[in-house]
């Protein structure tokens, strides 16, 4: 018996020992594109998981973003900067001015993010009578953001409330938005249906916020995609049980006549527009990126990948705009994270990012300079203020909105609101040129080497609304700001463009939606229009007086049109919501305070700061130029 | 992704949430007449003759382990993973060796369960209290007269309710009355009587109601929060009659009538920000069935099988953004069954047996799209088998061949298959009572109505999915001074191939089912049993421990490349004790599990934290008059360990339950 025994023991623990161990996949060094600071990459993980997760990869340190979570090292920044998840089946994300917006298909949530941070400032719930909205894809115009959700609606989002504020009916499941000439196309699939699904495309009025159309195409129409005067729809018919496939056509919808121009047999499932070409994956064709030619439907390449690299499964396709570089998403077996990979104009692979999440399926590109801190716990106080002595708005859309304006308010009421919604990361807004708020630091800012505080706004590319700083220190000590302010500098005073002591008084308009009438002391008059976007009262409710007037610094007008757009220009430096939000943008240097005669102030430190805006500015479509304050740090304090 | 994959995918997976349990009933002959030599205790929950490694759970084993439902007490067994979603309703499937719960096969009183459309059997549907003994064999069984659809299986569960034993009296009444946390109430009534000099007449129902909305802690990163599970409520009702005749010294009919109904919200996946469980499951199942055994002569004997069964399956979201507003699915399963095998005893030693099963199987569904299929299958069984005193060896060849109809649609292929299992046991040591065991099985399973047909996701061209075991062990089982013990040891290497698994399709959109995979497991199961069987106090023991090495061997290219097997954990363990006194019976029980991955990936996303439950009970016999009372109080995951089996799914805290039961 013991000679059998020791026939078999060795047997079993050989089986047991010869176990190969898993191999996890590896990371590659990354480059960068076209200026951009990085990319975040959405994955929408597996459906029930609750695994959705925002990773990014940085141009400057050549990697992904990295941590340790309670389950190993991860790549999702978002937990590691919100301390929790993103949700279920985040679905789609665009970079939009400094801030991100994610839809979160099964969670039914929108989620707005700092693009610099990764901070979650709001999550919004969409549901109707109970049940889940399932938003599905997101596209912006002018300061909202539109989302389609499953449930057969449109909602828009204020960017600067961050809230949705009205929501539409569409067809059935709608599936994909996109908007050009102010209009915005959503593909209503009726994919719920799968025996009779719809077929139209419904166009919405930006202005009106209405459906003025519904294009007929191919049932099931799903990607859409506009470029100038067209908009492209990939329609994917219905399935086929003989070839156990989908059908599937492009069409184009010319944008001026709102009707179906041509239609390609191209079996595309997503593709991404540069130039006039899109490249694009389809069905039947694995892991193959070809390049059609939008005006003919001809395929330019069929074969984009030159040196052989192989794509498992195709999730997302995007092409830097300027650079062609092509980025792709491979999603490889849905399981297992998938990879980013990089490839040069001529079908080269450049680097390969692996295990960037579980089914990555939106690339978003990045100019802000980013920064993530790890989540420390909640109710974090944002920025160094905690006193708001006065705020002063001159008239304007946001005006009684941020903050919000309730029955009985006062303006120290309103202070407060305005300190919580700093502290808070909300968004407060100046409202038209001269107006102001003013606050106190919590500890001296001492004047160091280089910036010594920051101060966040809204400010996007093309959307500039400066404001002038200044600044004071408690010299009495009494802890009030009756000590003497100081100018700071920017470029536009510093060459002199600017009018020192410019004095404007606005009306108070006789009917709660009419226009605030406004009157320069260089005799301009002009008015704060007022807007379908926004409809309550533009002149600060709690102010008692029929006329306000305001004396500031007024800066040139960056107001300029272009292209069907109005551009406002962003000034050298020394402004607030002036840049996108970063440490270089957004930080004032103590040392650019000068004296009325415009000489240095020589500061040691200062305790009080007052913005204030600096530009008159209007136009039809995105209203007057209103200076946005979101946060103030003192960049020299100990925290920092 | 699309919606069309993400719905049909939806779909395939609450399909495969909520496959039918189907019961089935008939008594258990494992009396082994092939081998007088040998007698076989009944309370021994291991086999020491058997071929492959066998477990028993007896009624004191489901005792002291609490069994509510047949899944609990498999939780023991080594070499079994239970997948559990929680509460009464989550469904509960079986694992055995690396398998995967399709190549397990549930038996109900010997006859097969089967359910064509997801192929998985939810053993939650079996209470406790419906099964005298739950049995587990992990490969060829020793049984000659086992039917060929269950011989031809990598695995099989058998749910034994038992004849019963009514000795001199004429008839036995009971009443049990269940009461514990989250309000559930369970009560049951059963009689059985004699009718005539061979007939037994056995009645039994049994009514369950729970809320089931236990806490659970919903763990976001770094915060989390204190939630209740909703939509977890269950109702059941069964009614099964049985009669068992003795035609004649040496014939037996038992004949089962069986009804089960239940209605229950879906338990929901734990959702950030969107908790909204709604869905509704409704399942109706009766069915009757009949077995025949006689001994023609001293050397030949017969078993016949007979069964007709209809499932009822209805599935309602009531909100769903579609023209109708709802998903409502019903479907409606039916089988015929017949099965009959000769066992002839050539010699003393060597017996022969073959054995065919046809059955006719067909599902309809209310959409407009069901293919609607109908598969007729012949299993064919022809085996051998020589047992001496020390000695015992089994080879066996089973055949199957399907022939498959569709009214939309094409149907799939026939398919025929030979699959081979062989065994051997050898009593070494008569003295130590020492058996060395080894066995080989090779064996599959068919492809499911869902597989094949399911929308756009089911392929008809699937080939059956393929499972070989190996396996090697050692039991000893003895007895001495009034206490019997046993230990036993199997190490096994496993293979399937051909996984049929959901994979996208030639292009990324359309998903659809494939044969795949390739899983390689090394095992080990082991365990050690200590009854006392004497005197007035009898403390038991039974402790195992299980390792489980599944390896993805799919492409050694593709990035899970022998990364462990979803929801397998490496190492797990489970322990049971208890005490019998003359004033109380106490148990303790514990079960272990290590880390183990939710998903084919292993990393660290994927990672499921160990955990382990310890429940005890209390319980004592009273005799009041001609009465026996039972009264038990049991306190179920003790320290109020929170985890989750399967991920997102929450499994309960603590909870007590007492229990009532009048015998007269």
């Amino acid at each position: 018996m013991k000679r059998t025994l020791n026939k078999i023991l060795p047997l079993l623990l050989i089986t047991l020992a010869c176990d190969p161990e898993p191999v996890l996949l590896e990371q590659s060094q990354v480059i960068a594109d076209a200026g951009h600071s990085g990319v975040y990459v959405l994955s929408e993980g597996l459906f029930n998981q609750n695994n959705s997760t925002l990773s990014w990869i940085d141009f400057t340190t050549g990697k992904a973003d990295s941590w340790t979570s309670a389950t190993g090292y991860s790549f999702d920044v978002f937990e590691k900067v919100n301390g929790r998840r993103i949700g279920d089946t985040a679905n789609d994300m665009i970079l939009y001015g400094s801030r991100l917006y994610i839809v979160v298909s099964e969670s039914s949530t929108i989620e707005i993010l700092d693009a610099s941070t990764c901070t979650s400032r709001k999550q919004i719930t969409l549901s109707s009578n109970g049940r889940a909205s399932q938003p599905r894809y997101l596209t912006a115009h002018n300061g909202f953001v539109y989302v389609c959700c499953f449930d057969g609606t449109v909602t828009r989002i204020d960017t600067l409330t961050m809230t949705a504020d009205a929501t539409i009916s569409v067809g059935r499941n709608p599936d994909g938005i996109c908007c050009t000439n102010g209009k915005l196309y959503v593909s209503n699939s009726g994919g719920l249906d799968t025996q009779n699904p719809d077929n139209t495309v419904s166009v919405i009025d930006i202005n009106t916020f209405t459906e003025v159309k519904r294009i007929t195409v191919r049932s099931n129409p799903g990607a859409i995609y506009a470029d100038g005067n067209s908009v492209y729809v990939v329609s994917r018919g219905i399935f086929d049980y003989g070839t156990m496939n989908y059908d599937s056509r492009l069409h184009r919808i010319d944008t001026q006549t709102d009707e179906v121009v041509a239609t390609y047999d191209i079996p595309i499932l997503k593709m991404d527009i540069a130039d006039g070409k899109a490249w694009f994956y389809g069905y039947g064709a694995g892991g193959t990126i070809q390049v059609l030619d939008l005006a003919t439907g001809r395929i330019l390449d069929s074969d984009f990948i030159t040196d052989g690299t192989r794509i498992e499964c195709p999730y997302t396709i995007k092409v830097e705009p300027t650079t062609h570089k092509v980025y792709v998403c491979d999603a490889l077996d849905y399981v297992t994270p998938g990879s980013l990979l990089c490839f040069s104009p001529d079908g080269h692979l450049l680097y390969r990012v692996q295990g960037i999440g579980i089914n990555p399926n939106t690339v978003g590109f990045c100019d802000e300079n980013v920064n993530f801190s790890t989540y420390q716990g909640p109710s974090e106080i944002i920025g160094d203020i905690d006193r708001v002595f006065e705020y002063m708005p001159a008239p304007g859309q946001f005006v009684n909105l941020l903050p919000k304006y309730e029955e009985g308010d006062n303006a120290e009421s309103m202070a407060s609101k305005c300190l919580i919604a700093l502290q808070s990361g909300y968004t407060i807004t100046l409202g038209g040129f001269g107006g102001y708020i003013t606050a106190g630091f919590n500890t001296t800012v001492v004047n160091g080497q280089g910036p010594d505080f920051r101060i966040d706004g809204n400010a996007h590319s093309g959307s500039a609304e400066p404001g002038v700083v200044w600044v004071s220190a408690d010299v009495n000590g009494n802890g009030l700001p009756d000590d003497q302010w100081y100018e700071i500098w920017g470029s536009e005073q510093k060459e002199g463009r600017a009018t020192p002591g410019y004095s404007i008084t606005y009306g108070k308009p006789a009917a709660d939606d009419g226009d605030s009438e406004w009157t320069g002391s260089d005799s301009r008059t002009g008015s704060i229009l007022h807007n379908s976007f926004h409809s309550q009262p533009y002149y600060p409710q709690w102010y008692q007086g029929n006329s306000v007037s305001f004396t500031a610094t007024l800066l040139p007008d960056n107001v300029s049109y272009q292209d069907g757009q109005y551009i406002m220009s962003a000034f050298g430096f020394g402004y607030v919501d002036n840049m996108p939000n970063s440490l270089e943008n957004s930080s004032f240097d103590i040392d650019w305070a000068v004296k009325s005669d415009g000489t240095p102030a020589n500061l040691s430190g200062i305790d009080f700061i007052k913005i204030q805006n600096g530009v008159i500015g209007c136009n039809t479509i995105t209203g007057e130029l209103s200076t946005e304050v979101t946060a103030i740090y003192n960049l020299n304090s100990k925290s920092q | 992704m699309s919606f069309d994959v993400k719905y049909c995918l939806i779909a395939i997976c609450t399909l495969r949430f909520h496959p039918e349990a189907q019961g089935q009933v008939l008594s258990d002959t494992m009396r082994t007449k092939d081998i007088p030599q040998v007698t076989i205790t009944s309370d021994r929950t291991t086999n020491p003759n058997s071929v492959s490694a066998s477990k028993k759970a007896d009624s004191r084993l489901m005792q002291a382990t609490g069994t509510l439902q047949v899944s609990d007490v498999l939780k023991y067994f080594s070499g079994a993973t239970v997948k559990d979603y929680g509460g009464v309703g989550g469904l509960k499937t079986v694992s055995v060796r690396g398998l995967g719960a399709s190549h397990t096969a549930v038996a109900y009183d010997g006859i097969i369960i089967t359910d064509n459309q997801t192929g998985q059997i939810d053993l939650g549907k079996f209470s406790g209290s419906q099964a005298e003994s739950v049995r587990m064999v992990s490969g060829p069984d020793n049984d000659m007269l086992q039917p060929a659809a269950l011989a031809a299986q990598a695995a099989v569960i058998s749910v034994n309710t038992g004849r019963p034993n009514l000795e001199d009296a004429k008839s036995k009444i009971s009443a049990q009355l269940k009461y514990g946390s989250f309000n559930t109430l369970s009560a049951q009534a059963g009689s059985a009587f004699k009718a005539g000099q061979s007939n037994t007449v056995s009645l039994q129902g049994e009514w369950l109601k729970t809320k089931g909305n236990y806490p659970y802690t919903q763990s976001n990163g770094a915060s989390s929060s204190q939630m209740r599970r909703e939509n977890s409520d269950v109702q059941r009702l069964r009614i099964e009659g049985a009669l068992f005749s003795d035609l004649s010294h040496n014939t037996t009919l038992t004949t089962r009538a069986y009804w089960f109904q239940s209605e229950q919200g879906l338990p929901a996946n734990i959702l950030y920000n969107e908790n909204a469980a709604r869905e509704r499951l409704w399942n109706r199942n009766g069915f009757v069935q009949s077995t025949l055994t006689t001994d023609v002569s001293q050397r030949l004997s017969l078993r016949f099988n007979a069964k007709y069964g209809i499932t009822y399956t209805r599935y309602l979201d009531p909100k769903v953004s579609n023209t109708q507003g709802r998903t409502d699915n019903r479907y409606t399963e039916q089988e015929g069954y017949l099965s009959g095998v000769a066992l002839y005893r050539i010699t003393d030693c060597l017996s022969a047996s073959a054995g065919v099963d046809g059955r006719l199987s067909g599902l309809d569904g209310n959409g407009a799209d069901q293919a609607q299929p109908t598969r007729y299958t012949v299993n064919s069984t022809a085996a051998l088998k020589y047992a001496s005193e020390r000695f015992t060896a089994t080879g066996r060849l089973n055949h199957v061949i399907t022939k498959e109809k569709t009214k939309l649609r094409q149907a799939a292929e026939s398919y025929n298959h030979l699959s081979p299992t062989a065994g051997l046991n050898w009593l070494a040591w008569p003295a130590a009572g020492l058996h060395l065991r080894a066995s080989f099985s090779n064996t599959f399973r068919l492809p499911t109505f869902n597989d094949l047909y399911f929308e756009q996701i089911g392929r008809r061209d699937l080939r059956p999915e393929r499972a070989s075991v190996t396996s090697a062990g050692i039991v000893i089982e003895n007895e001495a001074s009034g206490i019997s013990y046993s230990v036993y040891a199997d190490a096994y290497n496993s293979n399937v191939k051909d996984r049929i698994m959901a994979v996208p399709g030639k292009n990324t959109a359309v998903w659809m089912m494939k044969n795949i995979g390739r899983i390689t497991t090394h095992g080990l199961e082991t365990g050690l049993e200590i009854r006392s069987q004497e005197g007035t106090v009898r403390p038991a023991m039974l402790v195992s421990y299980t390792y489980q090495r599944s390896m993805d061997k799919s492409d050694s290219n593709g990035t899970t490349w022998n990364h462990q097997l979803p929801y397998t954990p490496r190492h797990s363990a489970s322990a049971v004790t208890w005490i019998e006194t003359p004033y109380v019976n106490a148990s303790c029980n514990l079960l272990y599990s290590g880390e183990y991955f939710c998903n084919g990936y292993n990393g660290p996303e994927y990672r499921m934290p160990s955990y382990c439950e310890v429940g005890c009970s209390l319980w004592r016999d009273f005799a009041v008059k001609s009465f026996e009372l039972t009264l038990k109080a049991e306190c179920i995951n003790l320290t109020d360990s929170r985890y989750e089996l399967v991920r997102n799914y929450p499994m309960p805290g603590r909870q007590l339950r007492f229990t009532a039961t009048l015998e007269l």
